[in-house]
């Protein structure tokens, strides 16, 4: 990677629209691990199963977060794609879990 | 305009969709009490509804927050040309030598000398 930044000429940011476009990201981040936390409650998973449904899920929005962006085009939109994935995945993992067992309860335990 | 409201209903139908896996779950769960039998797995429908309306709310979700915006500093300025940068209307001068050498100009001026 630092080979190839090396030899690429420096190419200029604009910060506005990095940060609209990670706040879109964000944003559809937090909703998408609020509904499939939702979905994994209905779906009555427990334990490992729920963790093992988020990863799925995460991953699923990531590829079409990347498929919305252009799968050879992401590099005008993004940084980086791994960190896409990575940013942040535990507060959305708690957002899940929230949602997870609160529509648990109400579906299957009451 | 439409597109926004195509993405919206489908968001909608997304969110019904998951609501209706939700309450035949829960009625599942209450069928099962009712007849005492013992909870294995949900039906299959209902786990694949759940499944199809989260990916439609994803769906939903990611074309209703709109359009992702270049990251290049210069994506903006591509199809602008360098006359219109260095076009400054403050420092225009109309009052210049030009308007004395032009005909109109001068014929007009010859007519208020005289």
């Amino acid at each position: 990677m630092s080979t190839k930044a090396k030899n690429e000429p420096a190419v200029a940011y604009s910060e506005l629209a990095i940060r609209n476009n990670l706040s879109i990201v964000e944003y559809c981040r937090t909703s998408v691990a609020a509904v499939s936390g939702c979905t994994a409650g209905v779906l009555g998973l427990t334990g490992l199963y729920g963790a093992l449904f988020f990863i799925v899920a995460v991953t699923g929005f990531w590829l079409m977060l990347l498929f919305k962006a252009g799968i050879d085009s992401w590099r005008k939109f993004f940084i980086s794609r791994k960190s896409l994935l990575i940013n942040g995945i535990f507060g959305h993992f708690f957002t899940y879990i929230l949602c997870w067992t609160f529509i648990y309860g109400m579906v299957h335990v009451y | 305009m439409s597109a926004s409201f195509i993405h919206r209903s489908i968001l909608t139908v997304g969110f019904l969709s998951l609501f209706h896996a939700a309450y035949s779950a829960a009625q599942h769960r209450s069928y099962l009490r009712l007849n005492e039998l013992d909870f294995s797995h949900l039906p299959l429908d209902i786990f694949i509804q759940a499944l199809v309306s989260l990916f439609i709310i994803m769906y939903g979700v990611l074309q209703v927050v709109g359009d992702f915006k270049e990251i290049k500093a210069s994506a903006e300025l591509e199809n602008k040309s360098w006359e219109t940068f260095r076009n400054i209307p403050s420092f225009y001068i109309f009052c210049h030598r030009g308007g004395k050498s032009s005909i109109q100009s001068t014929k007009s001026s010859l007519e208020e000398i005289e």
